[in-house]
């Protein structure tokens, strides 16, 4: 099922917009967006690029104009393409090397665009009324230690008095721990046939990742975030102090060939950083908080709204990727997974080195005295639930071509300063002005940064061969005006579209 | 029908446990049934036999069994077997009430049952099983952990256009360290990689397929000769030579063997060979016979000579009375106490501890110093291990069907009236009577109570009888055999049963037993 379904690209370009997911970002592991379609793609959803959208409309056109796009009259066995076939297809190695080692992957291929891999449906799912497994992956293949004290290692790969083990037992027990998973990996690496010396050819390289550790100062400043730059810096000095302390030159070779110079060591604090996995585990009867770092599994991009899900099978201690109950699939969707809910931007890029325009729980700091009137506000967007778990009514109340509502429609009703007073209504004109301050406001804030968003878009598109730290640093501040601008559009939206 | 059919098959391997033919598509195996259902599907394919075992339906959750086909070819040209009419079932398959689906009417009925109706695990694993192994080959090799990243596409294309620019080699690793021969030889396993080739004769492969064959190969199978009466068979049987058919046969390790091979490596014998031989072992049981009744002999002259008062006074220190015989009459002039009374006189002097060792009771004197010295195993040999936790040489398995027939059972039984009377076991009346006639002389010449009174003091080795029934104790222990060892003043705080079901050989080793030997032994020492 893995090997079959990308023989007959043909080259004709369709793009699939997934309209049924307005909010839908894709996040590759490295870099945001997958590939230059996917991007115009992606940023077609906001009405501001006015070019990038044109040219999805054109793709759009042109695919529907094509003669051949008419289902019924294609023979059954060939596939249409999706934007996934577009991307090259993992190395034949890369699964073998699981599959003998006992990982599975059931209907989901590994694909590898211009950002990295990423893990796409190799054929539609019905919705179904249980989970069902995508991936699995054994205890035997990953990297795991403890959280807490005593250091627990699943599988336990180092010897008893090995001196790395010295230096695992000396991190802070609290905070260092992605210090701790960095030795590990390294550790691996340098035993004699562990599964990581193979997958480590896949991990991307020191500069294919996008994580801030690994970024220069030139590209902490284009964060245009003072706090985000200083707090890398402090992780950077952090690991860099660790990596003198323990990798000093008198250290014994079988530490120092683990790691000769800081900037692998950084590396793999960055790699463990980004690819780590914490689950609650359970080994027969000890139930262990792990930190993990899984193959495979790592390789599972970030979405707000993921259509996979971890599980812990702890009968034959595997872990195991599965689809959401009730989650339609369609050939070539990405399958993604929820990295950390309830986080904001800063704190993705922080670890993981990525942000995303569309992040609900991004936050934005209003000084003003000004409020709307939330359930004015939440009706006009057609947002249920509690303020914890908002979710746009797709489909029920509004119609399904209306893609407005996204992840930061949601963000500006968690971040909006709003009352709320039981059956109160709101006074139209008094909202009206209360919505035209906090738009000053977030007018304001747009103006103290440097650069506009479109000035940004265009520093992106203008050098392609970028580092990707830089990249991932503009985008950073891309997103955070794209966040700023959505919401004085919503509040636009807001001001039109007041009950009265 | 066939060309339809035959791309649909794909051999795909079970779980590694059988090859079976299963056809990707159940419909597929579907139509052929219902086709085959209407017509007689007998003249189908050209082959002689074709078993299809349909597999499990791959999409829906509903598994069925659907029918085997089982096809005879209607030419004759291998016609080896002679063509049967068998009257055709009235139906092939029927609809089964319970799963709503055609069912095979031959073969197993019962279906498998569905998915939902697995046990816990088992949907997984049979899905892994099936999940099929990836295919391509890789264009890189791995690094190995040196260099990670290094088989992502995008790191191979910059590399590429880098190295084209530089010129610079990288070393390239060698194509045979991938990762596939390093699975397939691994250090201690080596996988048959291929199937190896077998050339069965014709017997040998209808046994391995499971066609119907002979129990025994006929190449192999002799006639059956024409079987002997059991009367002819009795009387000409003959004892086999040098078989040993039962593990009974096996010679035990007796008491007499262990002491042998005990001294012989503490070298104070030479051994012909490894095992003492029956002679060696004979003649090592009369020699030890021999001497213990020569030093019997020798004790009994001594006494006899130097009078019972100087014999005994040995174990008596506290009697520093001249013990002469001169004195003992002296003395029995003075006082007109005659020896018995002298002697009685003499033993209240005698401590407890004197009287145990004159006894042969005390355990502080070494009396067998070589079966003292003996290995763990040699004793355990002896004497068999703890039967609780049986260590070493444990002759009664407890699973053993005990055959009772020694390898001599065939042959007569032997004259027990003259074995008996050869071993002075029996003697014959008029023997008897000569004896009892001499006894009766004796009894009146024994007016001397003096003599008698020294008979009746006992020391240990002087009698046969007590021997015996300390030997027989000892034989009888057979459980904690150890602790007796480490504190054997156990051994004499039981009573001393006197065991009165001696088989025949016990009888006859009753005289010859261990202590007496070591005694010997410790004499000559």
């Amino acid at each position: 099922m893995l090997k079959n379904s990308f023989l007959l690209c043909t080259g004709e370009c369709y793009l699939h917009v997934p309209v049924q997911q307005p909010i839908f970002i894709c996040k590759k592991r490295n870099r945001s967006i997958k590939s230059a379609a996917a991007a115009a793609a992606a940023v077609a959803y906001n009405a501001t690029s006015s070019s990038a959208a044109a040219a999805a409309s054109n793709l759009e056109i042109s695919s529907a104009s094509s003669p051949s796009s008419f289902p019924l009259f294609q023979t059954p066995s060939s596939l249409q393409p999706t934007p996934a076939s577009e991307l090259e297809p993992a190395d034949p190695d890369f699964y073998k090397i699981g599959y003998v080692r006992s990982v599975r992957a059931y209907g989901i291929e590994f694909r590898e665009g211009p950002d990295g891999f990423g893990v796409y449906a190799s054929k539609d799912v019905e919705p179904l009324r249980r989970a069902r497994v995508i991936m699995e992956i054994p205890l035997e293949l990953m990297l795991t230690i403890s959280q807490k004290t005593p250091w627990m290692f699943f599988p336990d790969i180092i010897p008893v008095g090995h001196p790395i083990f010295d230096i695992i037992n000396s991190t802070n027990p609290e905070i260092d721990w992605d210090l701790r998973l960095a030795c590990l990996l390294l550790y691996a690496f340098d035993c004699k046939d562990n599964f990581w010396t193979l997958y480590g050819d896949f991990l991307p390289s020191a500069d294919e990742c996008t994580s801030l550790l690994l970024a220069t100062e030139e590209d902490l400043l284009e964060l245009q975030d003072h706090n985000l730059a200083s707090t890398m810096r402090e992780h950077r000095q952090r690991a860099l102090e660790f990596w003198e302390k323990n990798w000093h030159s008198a250290v014994p070779l079988k530490i120092k060939r683990l790691a000769r110079d800081p900037e692998r060591f950084i590396w793999a604090v960055s790699i463990a950083q980004s690819r780590c996995i914490n689950m609650q585990t359970r080994i027969g009867a000890l139930v262990q908080d792990l930190n993990m770092l899984v193959p495979y599994a790592d390789m599972l991009n970030h979405s707000f709204q993921p259509n996979c899900f971890f599980h812990w099978r702890f009968k034959d201690r595997m872990l195991e990727v599965m689809i959401n109950a009730g989650q339609r699939i369609r050939r070539g969707d990405e399958m993604t997974v929820n990295y950390m809910s309830g986080w904001k931007n800063n704190l993705f890029m922080q670890r993981y080195g990525f942000s995303s325009p569309v992040n609900p729980w991004d936050v934005i700091q209003f000084s003003g005295g000004a409020r709307i009137h939330l359930d004015s506000f939440l009706s006009v967007f057609n947002i249920s639930g509690l303020p914890e778990e908002y979710y746009h009514n797709t489909g029920r109340l509004s119609n399904n071509g209306y893609n407005f509502v996204d992840g930061a429609v949601l963000a500006a009703a968690r971040t909006l300063p709003t009352w709320s007073d039981g059956d109160v209504p709101p006074i139209p004109s008094i909202e009206r002005k209360a919505a035209k301050e906090l738009q000053e406001e977030c007018q304001l804030m747009l103006a103290e940064y440097p650069t506009t968003a479109k000035e940004d878009q265009q520093i992106l598109d203008s050098m392609p061969e970028a580092r990707r730290t830089l990249e991932a640093a503009i985008k950073y501040r891309l997103h955070r005006k794209l966040l700023i601008e959505k919401v004085i559009q919503a509040l636009d939206v807001y001001q039109e579209q007041i009950l009265f | 029908m066939v060309s339809s059919i035959s791309p649909a098959w794909v051999l795909c391997q079970d779980n590694g446990i059988s090859r079976r033919i299963v056809s990707v598509d159940g419909s597929v195996a579907k139509r052929l049934h219902l086709q085959g259902s209407k017509t007689s599907f007998a003249r189908a394919f050209v082959t002689s036999i074709w078993q299809l075992k349909v597999g499990l339906h791959h999409s829906s959750g509903n598994v069925r069994l659907l029918p085997c086909i089982k096809c005879e070819n209607s030419n004759k040209e291998g016609s080896s077997f002679e063509q049967v009419s068998v009257e055709p079932p009235p139906y092939h398959s029927y609809l089964d009430s319970t799963s709503g689906q055609l069912e095979p009417a031959s073969g197993a009925r019962a279906s498998i049952p569905g998915q939902e109706f697995w046990p816990e695990g088992t949907a997984s694993r049979v899905r892994a099983a099936r999940a099929p192994e990836p295919m391509g080959a890789s264009t890189t090799s791995p690094s190995y952990g040196q260099n990670p990243g290094s088989r992502r596409k995008k790191y191979k294309a910059s590399v590429a256009s880098s190295e084209t620019s530089e010129t610079s080699g990288v070393p390239d690793i060698p194509d045979d360290v991938l990762e596939e021969p390093k699975e397939l030889l691994s250090e201690y396993v080596v996988y048959q990689s291929e199937p190896e080739e077998e050339n069965l004769s014709h017997y040998e492969m209808d046994k391995k397929i499971g066609r119907p064959h002979p129990f025994i190969d006929p190449k192999a199978k002799k006639p059956v000769e024409e079987p002997l009466t059991s009367e002819e068979l009795w009387w000409n049987w003959r004892k086999p030579e040098k078989e040993q058919w039962s593990r009974w046969q096996r010679r035990r390790p007796d008491v007499e063997t262990v002491f042998l091979k005990a001294m012989a490596e503490t070298g104070q014998i030479k051994l012909y060979g490894d095992h003492p031989t029956m002679t060696e072992t004979s003649l090592y049981r009369a020699r030890r016979h021999i001497y213990k009744e020569e030093r019997l002999k020798a004790e009994q002259e001594r006494l006899e000579r130097i009078g019972p008062l100087a014999y005994y006074s040995e174990w008596v220190k506290a009697w520093k009375r001249d013990t002469s015989r001169e004195a003992v009459q002296k003395h029995f002039e003075e006082t007109g106490e005659d020896e018995n009374t002298q002697l009685i006189e003499m033993f209240t002097h005698q401590t407890d501890r004197e009287y145990r060792i004159m006894m042969g009771t005390d355990v502080r004197i070494r009396r067998d110093p070589l079966a003292m010295r003996m290995r763990e195993d040699q004793i355990k040999e002896i004497w068999g291990g703890d039967p609780v936790y049986p260590t070493i040489n444990y002759i009664q398995d407890p699973d053993a069907v005990i055959d009772f027939r020694g390898p001599d059972f065939h042959e007569p039984t032997p004259d027990m009236l003259a074995y008996l009377k050869e071993h002075g076991k029996i003697i014959s009346r008029e023997e008897l009577e000569m004896k009892l006639a001499k006894e009766k002389t004796e009894e009146l010449e024994m007016t001397d109570m003096d003599e008698a009174m020294a008979q009746a003091v006992d020391i240990g080795e002087n009698d046969d009888e007590g021997e015996e029934s300390d030997d027989g104790e000892e034989e009888k222990i057979s459980r904690n055999w150890s602790i007796l060892k480490s504190n054997p003043e156990l051994r004499k705080s039981k009573g001393k049963p006197k065991n009165n079901n001696l088989s025949l050989e016990e009888a006859i080793d009753d005289s010859e037993n261990l202590t007496d030997f070591l005694m010997d032994f410790e004499e000559d020492e």
